[in-house]
């Protein structure tokens, strides 16, 4: 089997931190380091959304009810609670964690047409719920005020280099611990799952709980992309929580591919240029992604990443070809082809 | 949160019947798009989100149509063919290369369309709100119903679209071209093995959500703004009627539609901000203790 | 081993099972056939508890089983292996049995560990041997042949081991070689696990070749029970069934 080691994939992520630390200082833009930023939280979202949607089966439609919660409840408790940023982080995701068990619990046991549909009823209460309670939320003007970022640990995040590297640091962490859930035993159950639920029951495994605890590990992680959005304009919108986020967060996983782990992160990549290189060149910006988009679904009709892997695959696969052995009652051939 | 408010509106006549004829319009021209919606799910298993553009559409063309003949029924019907004639090339161009892929494709295929329409249209007809205008046909006063107030318009909107369901309703469970559809709905491989071409099927469906969206549309100019982006709330709403009304059923449709318009317009007195959350209640309600909905079959 | 006594099941007026008796002795190879329509898919479900049986015991090593819910009927040590093989088609052929392994044992939620688990390597090897598919192990399951698909849904029963194991029509949409490899490896299987095999099948080439037993169904009932040769020479099951063609022969 050609899985990575938990020792390869950290020194990997070491690497490219290395990198990414290095990188505003041989190219000094303010705009690398905000996209560096956006990359972190929507490459968060998106591996997040993926664990449902690649891994586990689950087609959510409703994912953004975590980054929107996660968004509003970490930049409220540091406004209002006036804790430290650990303590926000621990209380965001302990709070998405439940709200994911809770609403979980009540859609993982739907088909699938149904299961999106409620996520997305979730969601939009969620954003609701945002627009009307005023006092708390600022309404539709959104969370303004400001995020206090007392340092800790020497991270002071109202430093710009220092935001740039917590968010980076914050989006390697997360993908190496996804990563390890996904490849964990629990993580091919959720395969099992997801290609075979029945003859997956038939094995003796519990199916809801399984997709349940899916759900709530998805929902936790979400809701830390929802955070760094947050340090990024500092505040909270209603937009975080409105269903284009979803809509966004599918977009990517569907342009980077379902079936590579990385696959999302490569789609916010593309997404994230996409949007900056079209609203630079042209206004008419909703008929070029437009238009992209279609030649993707219509035109490739899977992402990018699994696009390549599956003829980087095909050429392998050729090479270990076995031939049919030919008489009944007889051994099956040793000889392979190739490797 | 409003409640006195509310609970001064529904002990109120006049309260009562000008909100509830609010609720009925918007209910009916919910339902002609919900319709739509409900029927190509039904049919072909595939969720239209691009089904807010078919409407969105409808109404730039009745404004358009009326501004060049200066004639309302001319423009509605104009406008109505040229949404089924775009739903038409929709499906055969588009849609019906996804069939059968992942939800998350279909979702994908329609939200290009989407925003190239959105913003096709902001290219031809400019960014800014546009309104059509009260025919002259209806430019008459309202009449006055137990004190409440129902303008002449909303009296011939409701009483069409309540013609059109009993024409669907009628033509989908009596006549043979409803059969075929219905047939196709539950066994297309069998249907076509029958020799009927399931893809004529498929396409007069798309057709059909089409000239019922446009007509929405169309119907609605008179007493909406008209902008780019307009179709995402109704698609929303309209989606949250068919979960709540059973996806595939006409009679759901109008009964789920005739309910969230009811929701709204009551709503918005009580819960001015919350109106939409209190559909999105319902739906996840409906969802909890009957997933198929209160007209939809089980699986 | 496995007692089935006066099963009987209808499905609103239609009598699918009726008042069913057999019996299947420990490590005893035994081949279902009858007629199509003749209730053997049936006959199966009933067993495994997919459906409910409306009347009559099965007794697996003495113990009822007849009602209860099919992860429990697993758990006692009945599997089964389906006509369209069910399996996990993203997977290879290892991380399918790796994964299964894992629920087997009930470590499949563990979150900590690295799959695949050491301990369950070996089971799995072992398995794959067991059918023959140790060479393909790295295989796509959707990219493999359907035979090779089938061993694998037989491949998956076996993960829990099984006392008994009914396969349902084991060589069903198999080209003439193919068939033959294909019962080769479930008597290979047979001989050396010493389970209880139960399978239903129509090529009566293949039955006669290998069955130890043979239950007869027709139209829901047991029409004959015996030895290969006893049955070749039954008239109800050659003029029900097998026709003059395999009648009498030695």
């Amino acid at each position: 089997m050609r899985t990575s080691s938990m020792r390869r994939d950290c020194l990997i992520a070491l690497i490219v931190f290395a990198a990414l630390a290095a990188l505003p200082m041989l190219w000094p833009s303010r705009g690398v380091s905000d996209f560096v930023i956006r990359l972190a939280a929507f490459g968060i979202f998106a591996t997040s959304l993926n664990m449902l949607v690649g891994y586990a089966g689950l087609e959510s439609f409703g994912h953004g009810l975590f980054f929107g919660l996660g968004a509003y409840s970490f930049a409220l408790a540091m406004q209002r609670l006036g804790t430290s940023i650990p303590t926000a982080l621990l209380l965001t995701v302990l709070l998405s964690a439940a709200v994911a068990g809770i609403v979980g619990a009540i859609c993982v046991r739907l088909k699938e047409i149904y299961f999106a549909f409620l996520t997305l009823a979730f969601q939009m209460l969620l954003h609701s719920l945002i627009i009307a309670w005023t006092p708390l939320t600022g309404g539709d003007q959104g969370l303004t005020g400001g995020v206090p970022r007392p340092a800790f640990l020497g991270i002071r995040l109202d430093a710009p280099y220092h935001l740039y590297l917590f968010s980076a640091g914050l989006l390697l962490l997360c993908l190496l611990l996804m990563r390890h859930i996904v490849q964990s035993p629990f993580g091919y159950t959720l395969r099992l799952i997801r290609d075979n639920p029945a003859r997956a029951t038939s094995l003796g495994i519990n199916v809801w709980a399984m997709r349940l605890a899916a759900f709530v590990i998805a929902g936790a992680f979400g809701s830390l992309g929802g955070v760094v959005m947050s340090l990024f304009v500092s505040g909270a919108f209603p937009d975080f929580a409105y269903w284009t986020i979803s809509g966004e967060a599918i977009f990517m996983i569907m342009l980077g591919g379902t079936t590579l782990f990385l696959g999302p992160v490569a789609g916010a990549v593309m997404l994230l240029l996409l949007n900056d290189v079209v609203t630079k060149l042209t206004e008419h910006y909703g008929l070029v992604l437009g238009l992209i988009i279609l030649l993707f679904a219509l035109g490739l009709r899977k992402g990018l990443a699994d696009y390549l892997a599956e003829l980087w695959r095909e050429r392998s696969a050729r090479r270990l070809a076995v031939p049919l052995p030919a008489a009944p009652f007889a051994e099956p051939s040793n000889k392979l082809s190739g490797e | 949160m409003d409640l006195p408010a509310l609970a001064n509106c529904v002990t109120s006549l006049s309260c009562i019947v000008t909100q509830s004829t609010s609720g009925l319009i918007i209910g009916m021209l919910l339902f002609l798009v919900a319709a739509g919606v409900s029927l190509i799910f039904g049919v072909l298993k595939v969720i239209n989100f691009a089904h807010g553009s078919f409407y969105m559409l409808g109404a730039y063309l009745v404004l358009t149509v009326y501004g060049l003949s200066d004639s309302f029924l001319l423009a509605v019907i104009a406008a109505a063919l040229g949404v089924a004639v775009f739903g038409l090339l929709f499906e055969r161009l588009i849609i019906s290369r996804v069939y059968g892929s992942q939800v998350l494709m279909q979702l994908l295929v329609c939200y290009g369309v989407i925003l190239i329409l959105d913003d096709l249209v902001k290219i031809i007809w400019g960014p800014e709100f546009k309104s059509l205008g009260m025919p002259a046909a209806f430019q008459k006063p309202p009449y006055l119903l137990g004190g409440g107030v129902v303008p002449v318009y909303y009296l011939f909107l409701i009483l069409l679209t309540l013609l059109i369901a009993v024409a669907l309703g009628l033509a989908i469970t009596r006549t043979r071209l409803g059969k075929i559809v219905r047939a196709v709905a539950i066994n297309p491989g069998m249907v076509s093995a029958l020799g009927i071409n399931t893809g004529y099927v498929y396409a007069g469906v798309f057709m059909l959500g089409g000239l019922l969206a446009g007509l929405a549309g169309a119907l609605a100019a008179p007493v909406r703004s008209i902008v780019s982006g307009m179709g995402l709330s109704v698609v929303v709403e309209s989606f949250i009627v068919t979960v709540i009304g059973g996806m595939g059923s006409v009679a759901g449709a109008l009964v789920g539609s005739l309910l969230i318009g009811l929701v709204r317009s009551f709503g918005t007195i009580g819960f001015p901000l919350f109106t939409e959350g209190l559909m999105f209640l319902l739906m996840a309600v409906v969802l909890v203790l009957k997933p198929s909905g209160l007209f939809g079959r089980e699986g | 081993m496995l007692s089935i006594e006066n099963l009987s099941k209808s499905f609103g007026g239609v009598v699918a099972i009726r008042d069913v008796s057999l019996n299947f002795t420990p490590g005893s190879l035994t081949a279902v056939i009858g007629p199509n329509g003749a209730g053997k898919t049936t006959f199966f479900n009933l067993i495994m508890g997919s459906l409910l049986p409306d009347q009559g015991r099965i007794l697996l090593g003495g113990e009822n089983i007849a009602g209860l819910p099919t992860p429990q009927i697993v758990r006692r040590g009945i599997a089964r292996a389906f006509q369209i093989a069910s399996i996990f088609p993203s997977l290879t052929v290892r991380e399918a049995l790796l994964a299964a392994v894992n629920a087997q044992r009930q470590q499949h939620a563990k979150l900590l560990a690295r799959f695949p688990l050491a301990a369950a390597r070996d089971r799995a090897q072992e398995i794959m041997h067991m059918v023959g598919l140790a060479m393909k192990a790295d295989m796509v399951s959707r990219s493999l042949s359907h035979g090779d698909q089938k061993l694998l849904d037989i491949a998956l029963a076996l993960v829990l081991e099984p006392r008994v194991l009914l396969l349902d029509e084991p060589t069903a949409g198999m080209g003439p070689e193919e068939r033959w490899l294909m019962i080769d490896t479930v008597h290979r299987l047979w001989e050396r696990e010493k389970m209880t095999l139960v399978f239903i099948e129509h090529d009566m080439d293949i039955v006669f070749k290998i069955a130890q037993s043979i239950a007869v169904l027709s139209y829901g009932r047991v029409l004959a029970e015996g030895t290969p040769a006893a049955i070749r020479q039954h008239p109800a099951v050659i003029e029900a069934y097998l026709g003059s063609e395999y009648a009498g022969r030695a």
